[in-house]
Order: C-alpha cells, then structure tokens, then sequence
C-alpha cells in the first residue's frame, strides 16, 4: 500500500486542494510498498508528496520567509 | 418543483432520498466544486454524527447527517464534488440527480472564494436550471490573505441570491449562512447568453420540454448538447414527434460549429461566468497576474503563436537537460567521481578489510585486472557499484535532476495546462483531448505514474488509446536522460531520424487506435491558472522530493538487473541469450550481439538497457571516432528500446488498470511492434542516411 503522509494537498497543476488520505498509488503496482505519489482527485494530476528532505525544504524555506515577514511588519 | 426522474444513476433514488431526507420536512443539499471544502462545511453545521451509503444503482458515496437551525431540525446532505450539471462523471451524475429529484430543498452552492471563477460555473447552471439556492464562499480568509478581493453586495445583487462569506473550518460566517438558509434560498434570475445559432435553437426547444420542475431552459439546453443521461426523462415526458424534431434541431446547429455542441455550450458558459467574475472580483498588485503574463498566457494557447513559444521551451529544456545534464555532468559523475574515486575506493576498502584472495577475488577480482575485463560482484564488469550505481546514479540521476528542475519550472509557472489547450486539436486526430496532454508530458516523469493518470479520461476509448502510446511511445525521465547523452554526441541528422521515427509511430498508433478501437472521444475543459514567473524556493522543492521518489524507485532495480545480469554472466546464461538473440538483434536490427543483454533487461527497466548502449557506445563518442554505421546503430537501438514496454512496474500497472486481457493484447503489440519499426529504421537508414 501507498505510503502517505497525512495532511492537505495543493495540485500543483489545478491548485485544487485537498485530503491525501485515500489519494495513493494503487497498490497493484510493485512498487506501491513505501510509494508516495498522490494523484489530484479534480483533475487527475500525480505528484510526489514533498515528504524527507524535500519536506524539511519546504518548512525551512517557510521559516526564512515568516522571519522575513516579522523584519519587514516591526518598525 | 416536480423532478424529472433521475436520469441514469437509478430509478429508486426518490424512495431512499425520502426515507432519509425529504422525512424530516426541511432538507439542505450541500453543491460544489471537488475541494471546496463541502465536507468541512457539512461537518460544521452536522457535528460528527453522520451516515454514509452509496447513492442507489452507484458506488458514489453521498454522506447524510442532522443539524439543528434556529432550534428546527434538518437534514443535510453533502453531494459528491460536480464541476457540471451536464455530467461527465457518475460522481457528476449522481449530485445532478440529486437536485433534480429531491423537493423542497435549501440548496447551498459551496464555492472556493479564492478560484471563484470555477464556482460561478456551476452557481450559472444552477441559476439556468431555476434552483433555489444560498451560495457560501467559503475559504475567504485565504483569498483575502492571497490579496484576492470579492465584492459580496455586489455579487449578490448580480446572481439575486444570498451570498456569505465562510471559513467552514473555523466556523465563521456560519451563524450567518444558517439565518439565510432558514430563510429560504432564492432562484436566481441570472441567465448565462449563448450566440444567435444556439439561442434560436433553444427558443425552439425550450416549449418542448416538459414543465413544472427543473427550469425548462436547462432541460433545453441538456437536450441540445445531447445529454444522453437525460434520454429516458425525456423519453417519458416528450412525445416521438418532438423528440424527432429536438434531434433534427440539434444536428442543423451542430453542424455549424467545428467542436461538439457540448463544448460551445460549456465555453459560452465559461464567458458568461467570467464576466461576472471580473466584474466582482479585484486583485492586490503581488498576486494579480500582469498585462504582460495575461498575454503571454494567451499566446502560449494560440493554435499559430503557441507553436514558437513551444520550440522555445523545448529548446531551452534541451540545452538544460540535453547539454549540461547529459554532457557536463555526466562526464564529471561518470569519470571523476565514480572512475576517480567511488571504485577505486571500495576496491580498496575490501582489499584492506577481506585480505582473503578468494573473497578479495569475489567481490573485487583480482589484482591488477582492469575491473571492465572481471567478474568482481561489487566491482567487475557486471559490479553492483561499477555498474549498478554507476548506471543510476552517474548517468541517470543527473540528466533526471536536470529533467525534474526543468519540469518543476514549468508545472510552477502554469504552462502545461496551456500546453494541453494549445494541443487538444493535435490530440482529436488521435481520438483523444487536449487533458490527455497531462498523463503523456507526466509519462515524461514516469510512465507507471502516468499510467495511473489515464483515469481522468473520460471514455474506456481514450484511456485505452493514452495507456498504449505511453507504453509505446513516450519515453520517461530515466531513459530521457540517457537519449538526450546519445543524441547530444551524435549527428544532427541522425537524432532528427530517432525523434521523426518515434514522433511519427506515436501519431500513427494514436489515428490507428482511434479508428480502430470501438468507442468514442470527448471534450474537455480546464482551468487555466495565472501564468507566473516560477519561485526558486518551489522549483527546488519540488526536484528535491521528485528526485527522493526516484532514488526510492529506480536505484533498486538498478542494482537488482545488475545482480541479474552477473548471475547470468557468471552461469553462462548471457552467453546463451545473447545467442538465441542474435537473429533478431544481430541478424535484423544490424546491432553488436552486447546489445542482446540491454533489450532482455529493458523489461526490467527501459532505462537500465539504454544506459547499457550508451556504456557502448561512449568511447566512440567521446574519441569522435563513431562510424556511419554506428550511428545508425545507435539510432536503430534507440528506436527499439523506446518503442518497448517501459519497464515492469508499467507492466503491472496496465494489467491492473485496463484490464490483463488488454494488458497482455497491448504488450503482445508493442514488443514485436518495436523490433519491427527498429528494423524497418535500419533499412531505411542504411538506404537513405
């Protein structure tokens, strides 16, 4: 079964957001075990769930930005 | 309101819809787009008491619930996500058959405020069909936070309905929206105009229809499209003689226009919801897309000036990943890193750590030998490191990191949705739409992933059709990269032969299969983002978490097919292949009998055999010493290993998607298929080349 990691989505090519749960690879496929390609419910489209480093990446890259953000609000 | 029966879903949907619903004397229909956030809503004005059971004669789940308003009980019900009430779903069908048969309803349309064109699709047919309905918009914190603007009062005053803004996970706006359901929702007056041709045709149906219930207009406007669910109400409520002439009508005006009558209609539609959205809607500077991009956007899908903004991309994605992927970085990871360091390294290490000679010799051989001429397990000819991760991660892995920041760039900026516009003519020649663009630029990617994405076809035709040309035709990243590392070393000439060759198979199978293969197309409509200028911070995101999945999948099976080629090797099995092979490989295709060993394993994966030719091939490359014939070699190889089932997990996941018996059909075509134009490639190079 596919290995996702719970939480909202945005499809990258509609914008549509959405749950993963359920949202998987289809576990006929060998390499199901561990996968986490989720596949956009509105229009279809799969993308790898940004999980492990690419996950880190993304809360880093939020952290820079909110840091940012609180410089640039404070006088 | 008196309901058509529902058209298709089934024939007992009023009894349980009375039983659980329509019983508690007020009912509210939750409608919208899919991921608006319906279900957050329903929960909010439900609790978590809820019941969930298929719609009758479906496997489409409708979720039932009660809630409490201004101290009266009501059921509620949340429909599946609809973007259409002509449906092109059963999901679609199922929310359409649900307003038209259930009575006395407060219908709520809940719409995402920060894609509110979408939503006033659906709020125009609900006005078009006479619907009494409140419209929630819901997620309005996000909009506002993205420096989306709607103007509510206006809105409202435009459609004549109640609007309220929502925060359906945060509870606002609901004290609201419970008032206004409770007051009763109202039909909208909004009417979405088509052109003179459609609107005649329609003053025509319209008196046709039958009265009293849904708007006559909508039932018109179903019958003129053709809604084909539709066909049983009508056929119960109109007479023969009117439903001669409602077909005759809609074939003279279908004949006028080049798309189907369904597509106009849904076009026409979408112009209509777009002047109410650009009427009500304003953007903060930051997020608006500028007169520049909105321009861009609109060349990007025009059928002429679309075409060099196409070459332009490809171009540029060729000299990323082609150039510097293929050549650049593979020469260092190749010769510096793994030739450099990585080999000499581990052979090292097990010199210092098994002294032993035997198991020295087993995993390293012996010393001295150059490890190309041995049979070492970890570093030999056919070496886990040598071979295995040389293979995925010297040669593949940087023209696919090249690959996936070149296509994450893309998919930020919002063109391939364009992309699939621009090609939807291109693609009816093959039976097929413009969406069927997405799965085929995603095989790409990867071709099982692909796969997979055939399901938002519409038609058992068109997926059928895309799952064959991604199978035979569309190489994924992998093997991309190691294409692009031989045609950047060959010709000119030469690479136009393997791109005309496998351009022209796709196209040819794709018009064979449509005249073949029983069944119909369809059309489509997408949403097409703001066109933007990509952020690093997500291209490089996006790589990162596409190159973890590939180093999840792919790395290990390249080291399985190097442990299977050893084994081979070492039993005398290669030997034996490569001599049962030889006829087709060495005899048809003009090939070296080596190349035997890369078509067996391409099964395994499509990729691993390419990189095998291009471990060939290289030296001659490099020295610039490659022959005529070797070029047309390379070709003729390239050729066939394309054409060929992309590897095993593809495999499986055609078997599990289509069907085994279309499954094992499309493979029993594509792999004599492949031999077949490869030496087909062959004669024609060595005559005309």
């Amino acid at each position: 079964m596919a290995a996702l990691l719970p939480g909202i989505e945005t499809c990258p090519l509609c914008g549509d957001r959405f749950d993963a749960a359920g949202q998987g690879c289809r576990p006929s496929c060998p390499m199901a075990k561990g996968c986490r390609v989720v596949c956009c419910p509105s229009c279809g489209y799969s993308f790898p769930q940004e999980a492990g480093l690419a996950g880190g990446l993304r809360r880093l890259l939020h952290r820079l930005k909110r840091d940012r953000d609180v410089r640039s609000d404070s006088p | 309101m008196t309901p058509p029966a529902p058209a298709a879903a089934s024939a007992r949907a009023g009894e349980l819809d009375k039983k659980q619903v329509v019983a508690a004397n007020r009912a509210i229909i939750l409608v919208g787009n899919p991921n608006v956030g319906k279900s957050a809503l329903f929960g909010a004005l439900t609790g978590k008491y809820v019941t969930v059971s298929n719609y009758p004669g479906t496997t489409v789940e409708v979720t039932r619930g009660s809630a409490t308003i201004e101290g009266r009980p009501w059921h509620v019900m949340d429909t599946p996500g609809t973007n259409n009430l002509v449906p092109m779903s059963e999901d679609e069908q199922v929310t359409r058959d649900i307003l038209f048969t259930e009575r006395g309803y407060a219908a709520v349309q809940v719409c995402d405020a920060k894609n509110l064109r979408r939503g006033l699709l659906l709020a125009t047919q609900l006005a078009e069909a006479e619907i009494p309905f409140t419209l929630a918009l819901n997620m309005a914190d996000e909009a506002a936070s993205r420096g989306i603007r709607v103007d509510v009062e206006r809105l409202s005053r435009e459609l004549g309905v109640d609007v309220v803004p929502t925060v359906a996970v945060q509870r606002q706006g609901l004290a609201a929206l419970q008032q206004r359901i409770d007051a009763g929702g109202r039909a909208s007056p909004f009417r979405p105009r088509y052109d003179a041709p459609l609107e005649a045709a329609l003053a025509e149906i319209t008196p046709l229809m039958p009265s009293g219930g849904i708007g006559q207009r909508a039932l018109a406007v179903m019958a003129l499209v053709g809604d084909e669910s539709l066909r049983p109400h009508l056929a119960a409520h109109v007479s023969e003689a009117d439903l001669a002439r409602i077909d005759a009508i809609r074939r003279s005006v279908a004949a006028r226009y080049p798309e189907s009558l369904r597509f106009v209609v849904a076009r026409q539609r979408l112009a209509a919801a777009d002047r109410l959205h650009d009427a009500v809607v304003t953007r903060g500077g930051a997020s608006g897309a500028s007169g520049f991009a909105r321009k861009l956007g609109n060349w990007s899908t025009h059928p002429v000036w679309g075409i060099p903004i196409l070459a332009l991309v490809l171009y540029a994605a060729y000299e990323f990943v082609g150039v510097l992927g293929a050549g650049t970085l593979v020469d260092f990871l190749e010769t510096t890193v793994f030739e450099g360091y990585v080999v000499p390294w581990v052979t090292a290490a097990v010199r210092f750590l098994a002294p032993d000679g035997r198991v020295e010799s087993f995993l390293v051989g012996p010393p001295g030998d150059d490890y190309l001429q041995h049979d070492g397990l970890l570093v030999g000819k056919y070496g886990v490191v040598s071979m295995g991760l040389s293979y995925g991660i010297a040669i593949v892995l940087p023209i696919v990191t090249t690959f996936f920041i070149a296509f994450s760039a893309l998919e930020d900026s919002g063109y391939l949705p364009r992309l699939a516009v621009m090609l939807n003519k291109v693609f009816k020649r093959m039976g097929l739409n413009g969406k069927a663009v997405l799965p085929m630029v995603l095989g790409l990617g990867c071709d099982t992933m692909a796969t997979m994405t055939a399901r938002i076809m519409e038609t058992r035709k068109e997926r059928v059709i895309v799952t064959l040309l991604l199978a035979l035709g569309v190489p994924c990243s992998a093997q991309m990269a190691v294409i692009f590392a031989m045609t950047a070393k060959l010709p000119f000439a030469a690479t136009v032969w393997f791109g005309v060759t496998v351009v022209a198979v796709i196209f040819l199978v794709g018009w064979l299969a449509a005249k073949v293969l029983p069944g119909r197309g369809s059309d489509f409509l997408l949403e097409l983002p703001p066109l933007r200028v990509p952020q690093a911070g997500n291209i490089a995101v996006k790589t990162l978490a596409r190159i973890e999945w590939y180093l999840r999948e792919a790395l290990p099976l390249f080291v399985v097919g190097t442990l299977i080629l050893y084994l081979l090797d070492r039993f005398g099995g290669l030997s034996l292949l490569e001599r049962v092979a030889a006829p087709l490989v060495v005899g048809v295709l003009n090939l070296p009998k080596e190349a035997a060993a890369a078509f067996i394993l391409g099964f395994l994966r499509r990729d691993y055999a390419a990189a095998g030719l291009f471990l060939l091939y290289e030296p001659f490359m490099d020295a610039g010493t490659l022959t005529r014939s070797m070029q047309i070699e390379v070709v003729v190889a390239l050729v066939t290993i394309t054409l060929f089932i992309p590897c095993i997990a593809n495999f499986f996941m055609i078997l599990k998607e289509r069907g085994w018996k279309t499954g094992v059909a499309m493979t029993a075509f594509i792999v004599p298929f492949a031999f077949a134009v490869g030496a087909v490639v062959n004669q024609l190079m060595r005559w005309l080349y």
